[in-house]
């Protein structure tokens, strides 16, 4: 479990000017322009905005998929903005989980692969103990244990989005980004893995949500507005 | 381990996927396998035929070659009441020139023989001339007598190979060869149409040049030629014909194949080209070999184009894949798999594939590769058989190949593509060697996509 310490910074995340710009033939996109911003730390932060506001880019940048054009981003201490190679590599396995929109899992693997997979990553087998912590995260996330060794396509889309948690919680990391993770569901399943998400924050575990839902948004601990790659007032 | 074990998972749960690239890639493989293969069989068949011919260098009067099926006698020649040849149309080898070869480097053994086209009297040829130049009226120059091809008296040193002028190791049939005591012996093997011919059997004696000479032995060569002749001591049969000190052919064993040619340059120089004709069976056998030699160059390139091919297909189609993956590995990056967790999966994948595909690609082609080789083999109808006839003075030949280099079908039809262990595993190795740097490359290339690009696109 991720157990918060005494006297650790309170901030898991701060951002100073950071920036992000794409080309896209002569035009240039304004993904994340010079945006500012600090994430208490075993708090729900929602990132709101309409589509193509720039908040993929911002978690991308959270999570090291991507690297910032400009400005400083610090996550658990770590300066994400200068990482590369096998830093950046370290980061991802230990600092952040990541969960999509789209679930995004490997799909010839059954659940509990899946979700084993992130700690073969860090070097942990798959010995009894990877195993049974798999088994542990799925059924918090609410995967019976008959579920466990089915592929992808035969759960539904809430149980891949419930496996693709279990698979970001893996390495215990102190930060989850979600990316509309609701969107590809319908409301009620929606709202279950919003409480899903919520109950993380148990673990004094930051959970920042990418989203362009009001609810979503209004049960948030935080809400950082988005609007054309700007943070803008709430 | 953990790497393997995803990446078998990943290859057996994906069927349909590792069904298409096995199918390209067996055909790819298999093809390149079979041009490995049939390079291979031609390579081992040179090296064969190579070792075939062995280290025998023949040393022989200059000139001796040429002569024919008719034996000429001049009428009212001096030696004509003797009716022997030998002596009278070519030159011989001295004993001091063979003393000489033997000091030359690298030579293991001389052996010496000295043949004799016999029509005197004593013993009749066993093979009539031509009737119709034997029959009254012939059209025959005037003032020659025409009679049957002489008989073959050869004298050799080395009485354990029983070899002369389109002769290769005679087979005993019945009694034996002479010893190394009888070296100055009035002892024969006579051949088995000639020994018929002459009602001769085992212990009788006949009269060769005044002197009785006993059978001790018939042999047969299987040829109507090779079983007209006899074989006696060479020291018997210079004082027979008073060619003392002389020798009509040496053949010089090399101590080594490798040192062949340079041995017989070594005699050429010695005697000189106006004393010696040197040849070695490894330039008799070059034109014999020449069309497997050309087959194997072909093959060769053909195994190199077929090499390319692979690659070129193994590369798309694994670039291909990879591309069609791109997805799966931006996942990977973003849980926390270095390049190197990708690439290692890729490779163990297409490392797995490639042997499948390379052993249902072996089974199913190599069948095909007798069929190539031969299509590869520009005369698979070589001459088959002795070829040669003895000619007067001891040259006036051309030997065939000897018959351990000839098939049924002609030597080169023998050119065989059975897959050993060795060689299959050579090309498995190849193949698949060939698989798994090819998919490296794209493999590479894609573990270096940013995860970030990979998954906004995709």
């Amino acid at each position: 479990m991720n157990d918060g310490q005494q006297g650790e910074d309170p901030y898991v995340a701060v951002a100073e000017g950071l920036t992000k710009h794409f080309k896209s033939g002569p035009v240039v996109v304004r993904a994340v322009d010079g945006v500012s911003f600090r994430v208490p730390r075993g708090r729900i932060v929602a990132l709101r905005g309409p589509s193509g506001c720039g908040k993929s880019t911002l978690l991308n940048l959270m999570g090291a998929l991507d690297r910032p054009d400009a400005g400083r981003l610090t996550v658990d201490g770590v300066d994400v903005s200068r990482l590369s190679g096998p830093g950046e590599v370290a980061y991802r396995r230990r600092k952040v989980g990541f969960v999509f929109q789209q679930f995004n899992l490997v799909p010839e693997l059954s659940a509990i692969e899946n979700v084993i997979l992130p700690m073969e990553f860090v070097g942990k087998g798959t010995n009894g103990a990877s195993r049974a912590w798999a088994g542990e995260l799925l059924e918090r996330v609410g995967i019976p244990q008959d579920r466990h060794g089915r592929r992808p396509a035969k759960l539904s889309g809430g149980e891949q989005q419930r496996v693709a948690i279990a698979r970001a919680l893996a390495n215990d990391p102190p930060i989850l980004l979600a990316d509309e993770p609701t969107a590809n569901l319908d409301s009620r399943t929606g709202r279950l893995i919003v409480q899903l998400l919520h109950s993380l924050r148990d673990d004094n575990r930051t959970v920042v949500i990418a989203t362009h839902d009001e609810a979503i948004a209004a049960k948030a601990d935080l809400t950082l507005e988005m609007s054309d790659g700007r943070l803008v007032p709430g | 381990m953990k790497t393997t074990r995803r990446a078998l998972r990943t290859i057996i749960r994906s069927p349909l996927r590792t069904g298409l690239l096995v199918a390209v890639l067996m055909v790819s493989i298999g093809l390149t396998l079979i041009m490995i293969t049939v390079n291979e069989a031609f390579g081992a068949r040179l090296d064969e035929i190579k070792g075939e011919v062995g280290s025998n260098i023949t040393v022989r009067p200059a000139g001796s070659f040429g002569g024919g099926f008719i034996v000429s006698i001049p009428v009212g020649s001096s030696d004509a009441d003797s009716a022997t040849q030998g002596n009278t149309l070519s030159s011989t080898l001295a004993e001091e020139d063979v003393d000489e070869i033997s000091s030359i480097d690298h030579v293991a053994s001389v052996s010496l023989r000295i043949t004799v086209p016999y029509a005197g009297e004593g013993l009749e040829s066993a093979i009539e001339p031509p009737s119709g130049l034997a029959a009254e009226g012939a059209d025959v120059p005037q003032g020659v007598m025409v009679v049957g091809p002489p008989v073959m008296v050869t004298g050799i040193d080395d009485p354990s190979t029983l070899t002369t002028l389109g002769v290769e190791d005679a087979e005993i049939t019945s009694g034996r060869t002479f010893t190394e005591d009888e070296a100055e012996a009035n002892v024969a093997v006579v051949g088995e149409d000639l020994a018929e011919k002459n009602d001769l059997l085992l212990g009788d004696t006949f009269e060769l040049e005044g002197e009785t000479i006993e059978v001790i032995g018939i042999y047969t060569t299987g040829t109507q030629f090779g079983d007209n002749g006899l074989f006696m001591p060479l020291k018997t049969i210079q004082s027979l014909f008073d060619r003392e000190d002389e020798i009509d052919e040496a053949v010089v064993r090399a101590d080594n194949v490798d040192h062949v040619e340079a041995v017989a340059d070594a005699i050429r120089d010695t005697l000189g080209e106006d004393t010696a004709d040197v040849t070695t069976e490894a330039s008799r056998f070059e034109s014999i070999s020449a069309p497997v030699a050309d087959a194997e160059d072909s093959s060769r390139v053909a195994m190199i184009a077929a090499f390319a091919a692979s690659a070129a297909v193994i590369l798309f189609s694994v670039g291909m894949v990879a591309r069609q993956r791109v997805k799966e590995i931006g996942i990977f990056k973003a849980i926390g798999a270095s390049n190197w967790h990708v690439i290692a999966q890729f490779a163990i994948e297409t490392a797995v594939v490639s042997i499948v595909a390379a052993l249902i690609g072996a089974l199913a082609t190599f069948p095909l590769a007798q069929t190539v080789a031969n299509g590869l083999v520009s005369d698979p109808a070589a001459p088959a058989g002795p070829v040669g006839i003895a000619g007067p003075g001891g040259g006036a030949v051309f030997e065939g190949p000897p018959a351990q280099l000839q098939g049924a079908g002609g030597f080169l039809g023998d050119v065989d593509v059975a897959v050993s262990p060795e060689v299959f595993l050579y090309a498995l190795g190849i193949a698949v060697g060939l698989a798994v740097v090819a998919s490296i490359v794209p493999a590479w290339y894609v573990a270096r996509v940013k995860p970030a690009e990979v998954l906004r696109y995709e």
